[in-house]
């Protein structure tokens, strides 16, 4: 069984914080971690390194993934989640602040479910990850584990 | 020489042929004369000769014949009886040769009584010796007077025609083997007195300048042609070292430009790449931490301050939305060219009802000619009709009665688009400005903007092929015409 959490690759502090200030403006009571870089976010999902002792079935119900990354880019993150049959079929959206086409072909082509581009205003942000959450948490039915 | 050898031979030949003649001649006189003085014997002495045999005068018989043995060439002569009363009686003078040259029987007859006897026979005998000493004296005569007036001729002749005619072509022929087309030489004069009237030689003396003229003047021309011949290669040959040098600067330069303008573009989309990451997030920071305030802190703030955050916000909205516009400029050159025929009336139609969505309180009367078609990119061609209804949209806010119109017309068989409003409009002392990026011509107050939508369209329509330009007057409106593929190519090749 999965658990609800919803897992966020983002490394930079500020957006880390917008966002958690958005989930909770959008009245979205999930569980976040946060991993600050895609080797983090890796080993969090393949639950080695320091989350080695993590739960299988803590695996989050929603991975946010911004693709500018310190280190291991997220389009790599993406491969390497579709990669491994543990971890494939967990709904992955893109959160970027381009939408720079090749980036938005090729996210597609390693199989994500949703590229979303953070607008400016904070308003439609909130709106919008409130409409994320309450689509991929709530109406959407996930894979069995 | 052989001249010399030619005229010998020939003199040589006429002599003997003639001197021959000559001796035969003197033979026959010889001859002749023989005959002559064997006549004399017949008519002189025959007579005396009979009465002396007859009278059987022995003495006087030896007589005659000693005289007449003393006759030029007379070699023998003998007198013998014949007739009835033989007695054998001969009398000899000189001495018989075995082969007598030339001899004379005479019969002697003795008339007594009217009756001619025969009574013996004379035997004359001339000999060829003398006439033949005397033909090979007058043959040596002859021949060596002739042979001495053969050469002398002969020198004569040689002397007179080298003096005529071999000294002078001898002349030419020197002038002639010196002969040389490249330098300057003295006309061919012969030496001597000039001749009246010319003869054969002058003749020839003229033949040749006037030949040497035309060749000296052939081959001036010749030598004219063949140096500017020479000039020519040589310029060719330079002309083709440059077009070579020319062609290889060249092939650098465009490797170099092509290395550059690849370089340029890496990093432009490097750029727009990191300008669409790392400069908008920024951007949403300050306006979400400012709206983070204005809206949970409220309490805390006066209403200047809330004003303010106000403007930050907005001023970091306006930079975003700048941000887009420049990626939406960048992007409309980059790419391949998805080329496909067209709706442009329905891709007009749909413009037009996103924008009323969008701006549900406008009011606008639209008018799309139906059936517009155009060979181009879908995404692209979007993005122009976006960018001139946004603008026509957007400079209409102020008409009365705002309308816009979108058709086609032809223009020296091509066609040409055209999209009018009746809008604010503006001043064409600016159109040349109009389509350079970020350049505006209202203030942000009036009309909000980038200044970069019309950079952009122009940017997709010369890469399909075609041209755009305004046609506007101030407070009467704006009409925007473009065309396609003016060149007639649409595959997309630029």
């Amino acid at each position: 069984m999965g658990s609800n959490k919803v897992l966020l690759v983002e490394d930079n502090s500020d957006d880390v914080e917008l966002m958690l200030h958005a989930f909770k403006s959008g009245r979205i009571a999930n569980d976040v971690d946060v991993v600050r870089d895609g080797e983090s976010a890796l080993d969090y999902l393949m639950r080695r390194g320091s989350f080695a002792g993590r739960d299988k079935s803590e695996q989050p119900a929603l991975i946010l993934l911004d693709l500018k990354l310190p280190g291991i880019d997220g389009l790599e993150v993406l491969r390497q989640i579709r990669a491994n049959p543990d971890t494939k079929r967990i709904p992955v959206a893109i959160l970027t602040t381009s939408d720079d086409e090749a980036d938005i072909i090729r996210g597609y082509d390693l199989g994500v479910n949703s590229y979303i581009r953070k607008p400016v205003g904070f308003t439609a942000f909130t709106d919008m990850v409130e409409k994320l959450g309450l689509y991929w948490l709530v109406v959407n039915i996930a894979a069995p584990s | 020489m052989r001249m010399l050898i030619s005229v010998v031979l020939f003199s040589t030949f006429v002599t003997l042929v003639s001197t021959v003649l000559q001796l035969y001649l003197d033979y026959r006189r010889d001859i002749d004369v023989i005959e002559n003085h064997f006549d004399e014997i017949d008519r002189g002495s025959l007579g005396v000769i009979a009465t002396s045999l007859w009278n059987v005068d022995i003495d006087q018989l030896q007589t005659i014949l000693d005289g007449l043995l003393r006759l030029p060439d007379m070699q023998a002569l003998e007198v013998t009886e014949t007739g009835e009363y033989t007695s054998n009686l001969s009398v000899k003078a000189g001495s018989k040769q075995k082969k007598a040259a030339l001899f004379r029987d005479y019969p002697i007859f003795y008339t007594s009584e009217g009756v001619a006897r025969r009574i013996g026979t004379l035997h004359a005998e001339a000999t060829f010796s003398g006439v033949y000493q005397r033909l090979i004296d007058a043959a040596v005569v002859i021949l060596v007077s002739q042979a001495i007036k053969i050469f002398l001729v002969a020198l004569f002749i040689v002397l007179i025609f080298y003096q005529m005619v071999g000294r002078h072509l001898s002349t030419i022929s020197q002038w002639l083997s010196r002969y040389d087309l490249t330098e300057q030489r003295p006309v061919l004069a012969l030496p001597g007195k000039p001749r009246t009237p010319p003869d054969e030689l002058d003749g020839l003396v003229f033949s040749l300048n006037d030949m040497t003229n035309r060749l000296l003047g052939a081959y001036r021309a010749l030598t004219d042609a063949n140096a500017q011949m020479e000039r020519d290669i040589v310029a060719r040959f330079h002309a083709e070292r440059e077009v070579v040098r020319l062609n290889a600067i060249l092939e650098q330069r465009v490797k170099q430009r092509t290395f550059e303008l690849e370089a340029a573009n890496e990093e432009l989309a490097a750029f727009a790449y990191s300008v669409s990451h790392d400069l908008r997030a920024p951007l949403r920071r300050i306006e979400g931490f400012g709206q983070i305030l204005v809206q949970e802190h409220a309490e805390h703030l006066d209403e200047q301050a809330v004003h303010y955050l106000d403007r930050m916000c907005a001023g970091a909205k306006d930079m975003a939305d700048m941000i887009d516009s420049f990626l939406k400029l960048s992007r409309s050159t980059r790419g391949e060219l998805a080329i496909e025929t067209l709706d442009l009336s329905a891709m007009a139609a749909e413009t037009v009802h996103r924008l009323r969505e969008k701006t549900p309180d406008r009011e606008i009367d639209v008018v799309i000619e139906p059936g517009l078609t155009v060979e181009g990119d879908r995404r692209l061609l979007g993005v122009v009709l976006e960018n001139l209804f946004e603008n026509a949209w957007k400079y209409t806010r102020k008409a009365a009665h705002p309308s816009i119109t979108f058709g086609a017309d032809q223009q020296d068989g091509k066609v040409r688009f055209h999209l009018r409003d009746n809008g604010t409009g503006f001043d064409m002392a600016h159109a040349k400005r109009l389509f350079s990026p970020f350049v505006r011509l209202h203030r942000p107050e009036d009309f909000e903007g980038t200044g970069v939508g019309l950079a952009t369209v122009q940017r997709i329509i010369v890469r399909h092929g075609g041209r755009v330009w305004a046609d506007a007057q101030v407070g009467v409106g704006a009409t925007f015409y473009f065309t396609c593929w003016e060149k007639g190519t649409n595959d997309g090749q630029q």
